[in-house]
């Protein structure tokens, strides 16, 4: 089974390299399939969780190996799903580094399927977990944007005003995805604290910077759509975001002891 | 992605009333949520409660810091009246909001009235969940319930005393389950004894290794008191059977189909031995006189990497109830974590158990009024949200394709 997972990992890393080539040599046939290997990554991706779910008998969502695979695959289908709306060259060389990035890191922790501890036992697993992490791909493409928006948006950029302004389209149609996705995973995580414990949110450490994340989005809905806030200015609130996404799914895991320690 | 979104929503005119103003004001609202979001940080960082507690006692340099951080709330941060405060000006400000949303629902069309009306649905769902706050805060019954098997109870321990159920509660039965190992080469297995005494209280556990002489002493016995027994396990078989032949124990083959050890007890009488089966817990064959003997074993199989991690992977922990109205058994049920049951709005959870006590079982009592609330308030929320990014978008699509604008 390793084996497709080394295959999705090698499609990701095939395609940052094409991606990369074809950024310098602006042949379309190397974007094609720089597009092509994502696409072929995800789909080996998916075939990999699908057999570790049936193998397992529940869904591989339940560690840090699992979790890294799923981000990876959230990341590579909000591309994809971008991808046939609009085509920003650089955005697929940026997916797919972080695609690759997230298997590699998945591989250096344990992969052996462990049976679940009680509290996991629950089909909201499904619900929270997919919906959260669905919501970090979009965080995570809309920071990819952020960032190369920062990159193009300098005194003197010959950038025509029309990239821009996509780019400012996807950042906030990525971010309207996340958000909408980090908060039923928020609300399914509640209504499954609620049937597990009695309590439908605790102040676990986990949840608590899920709110600060969720908060953040919406300082930046609320900026950008009720303030008119573009440009530079959201961009930078979106890595901000990011930041706190990171250290939500990441940082809490190892740095702080809570309800979701086994995640 | 050649559409663009729309620039700024539609407003209205600030209120006259100073504090109104103040309250409608979206540069006043992102300031109170940014406080909440840095309080919340504040919150995760600094240890609370209990845990504040235990850094002092692993720190007792930090005192004067601890105590500044005490004076001023932050140790006990999601609890604090500041705290408490901020969460009271986010739900006025919200309502002001929500209301002007209102107003201007009937003042915009197409894809912004939508827009509009989800994100209005949206704020009313935030105010459900602030209601459902204030109802669990003044009305929540919450406690737990620590109960040996056969107890019965007709309270509840919670953090402001005793509270009473209309009904009694019995503790029956406590079960714990641990994960079967799949069949894997033997030589990937291991597995450990779980010895137990006639109460259940379970002293000790040990890796099986034949020869190998375990001493064990009573579970009451003071520190430096001699051993009670000695356990030797003698042998293990992967795959146990009698040969018809030579009526002596084997093993059929080398898969762990039925996996099994002889151990050796001396001690409170004649040495006896006694095969013991991992698939069949409650069976044992003795070949000297069981009843002499205060113990019981379980052979459980684990893999290696799940000894290195201290155990067998524990699958469920269950407790079988006895709800009593006027000593009449009216319901059992048994729960489990993630599956609780409900009698007359008190709902019962498995939270823990003593893995030295195994008749012994921690559940929580609930009756919370807040959850309808709470949850419309999450349906609410989804629904909003989704008319304002899902419908939204699809209503600035569909004029855009009749040559309109959005």
């Amino acid at each position: 089974m390793m084996s497709l997972f080394n295959l999705g990992l090698a499609a990701y890393f095939g395609a940052l390299i094409c991606a990369v080539v074809y950024l310098l040599s602006r042949r379309r046939v190397i974007d094609w399939v720089a597009n092509g290997l994502i696409l072929a990554g995800w789909l080996v991706q998916t075939v990999y969780i699908g057999q570790r779910w049936a193998e397992a008998g529940r869904a591989p969502f339940s560690n840090m190996f699992e979790s890294l695979v799923l981000f990876g695959w959230t990341v590579a289908i909000v591309f994809l799903v971008l991808r046939l709306r609009t085509n920003i060259p650089w955005l697929t060389a940026a997916s797919a580094m972080l695609s690759a990035l997230a298997l590699a890191h998945a591989s250096t922790f344990e992969s052996a399927i462990r049976p679940l501890v009680p509290a996991l036992q629950s089909n909201w697993l499904t619900f929270h977990v997919l919906s959260c992490f669905l919501g970090y791909g979009g965080f995570a493409v809309s920071a990819l944007v952020a960032v190369g928006y920062l990159a193009i948006d300098r005194p003197g950029s010959t950038v025509p005003a029309e990239t821009r302004e996509t780019l400012e389209t996807v950042l906030t149609r990525t971010i309207s995805f996340g958000f909408l996705l980090l908060t039923l995973g928020i609300l399914t995580g509640a209504v499954w604290a609620n049937s597990a414990w009695g309590t439908y949110w605790s102040w676990d450490p986990k949840e608590t910077w899920s709110l600060i994340t969720w908060f953040i989005y919406a300082i930046f809905l609320h900026c950008r759509f009720v303030r008119g806030w573009r440009g530079r200015r959201a961009a930078w609130i979106s890595i901000f975001g990011f930041v706190s996404v990171l250290f939500t799914y990441y940082g809490v895991n190892f740095l702080l002891a809570g309800l979701h320690s086994y995640a | 992605m050649s559409e663009i979104l729309p620039d700024k929503a539609p407003d209205l005119p600030s209120p006259r009333n100073p504090v109104l103003s103040l309250l409608a004001s979206l540069k006043f609202a992102l300031v109170v949520i940014l406080l909440i979001a840095l309080a919340c940080i504040a919150g995760t960082l600094i240890p609370q409660g209990s845990q504040a507690d235990a850094f002092l006692e692993q720190n007792p340099g930090a005192q004067r810091v601890m105590h500044i951080l005490s004076i001023l709330g932050l140790t006990r941060v999601f609890y604090a009246w500041w705290f408490a405060l901020l969460l009271f000006v986010l739900a006025a400000s919200l309502v002001v909001c929500t209301y002007r949303r209102y107003l201007l629902i009937s003042r915009t069309t197409g894809a912004v009235r939508a827009r509009v009306a989800g994100s209005f649905i949206t704020h009313v769902s935030l105010l459900l969940v602030f209601a459902g706050g204030v109802v669990r805060v003044l009305w929540v019954q919450k406690g737990t319930l620590q109960m040996h098997e056969g107890d019965t109870v007709t309270h509840v321990a919670s953090p402001d005393g005793l509270f009473p159920l209309p009904f009694s509660v019995r503790l029956v039965k406590f079960d714990l389950e641990y994960y079967e190992s799949k069949s894997k080469p033997v030589d990937d297995l291991t597995g450990r004894l779980l010895l137990q005494w006639a109460d259940k209280k379970i002293q000790t556990d040990f890796p099986i290794a034949t020869g190998v002489v375990h001493s064990i002493r009573a579970p009451d016995a003071p520190a430096g008191a001699p051993a009670a027994f000695t356990v030797t396990v003698l042998q293990y078989v992967p795959d146990f059977m009698i040969d018809s032949a030579s009526g002596e124990a084997r093993s059929r083959s080398a898969m762990p189909n039925n996996p099994a050890v002889q151990i050796e007890i001396c001690g409170g009488g004649a040495p006896h031995t006694q095969w013991i089966f991992a698939r069949f817990p409650d069976f044992a064959s003795h070949d000297g006189d069981p009843a002499a003997q205060p113990l019981a074993f379980r052979f459980v199989m684990v893999s290696a990497s799940a000894l290195a991690q201290g155990g067998p992977d524990i699958k469920a922990y269950k407790s079988t109830l006895e709800v009593l109205e006027n000593g009449v058994v009216v319901q059992k049920k048994v729960i489990a974590v993630n599956s609780p049951f409900t009698h007359r709005g008190y709902t019962f959870y498995q939270l823990s158990y003593d893995p030295q006590d195994l008749t012994w079982s921690s559940l929580q009592v609930v009756k919370d009024p807040s959850v309808p609330l709470i949850y419309a308030g999450f349906l609410l929320m989804m629904a909003g949200l989704t008319v304002v990014f899902c419908l939204g978008p699809w209503i600035d699509g569909q004029r855009r394709k009749k040559g309109g604008t959005p």
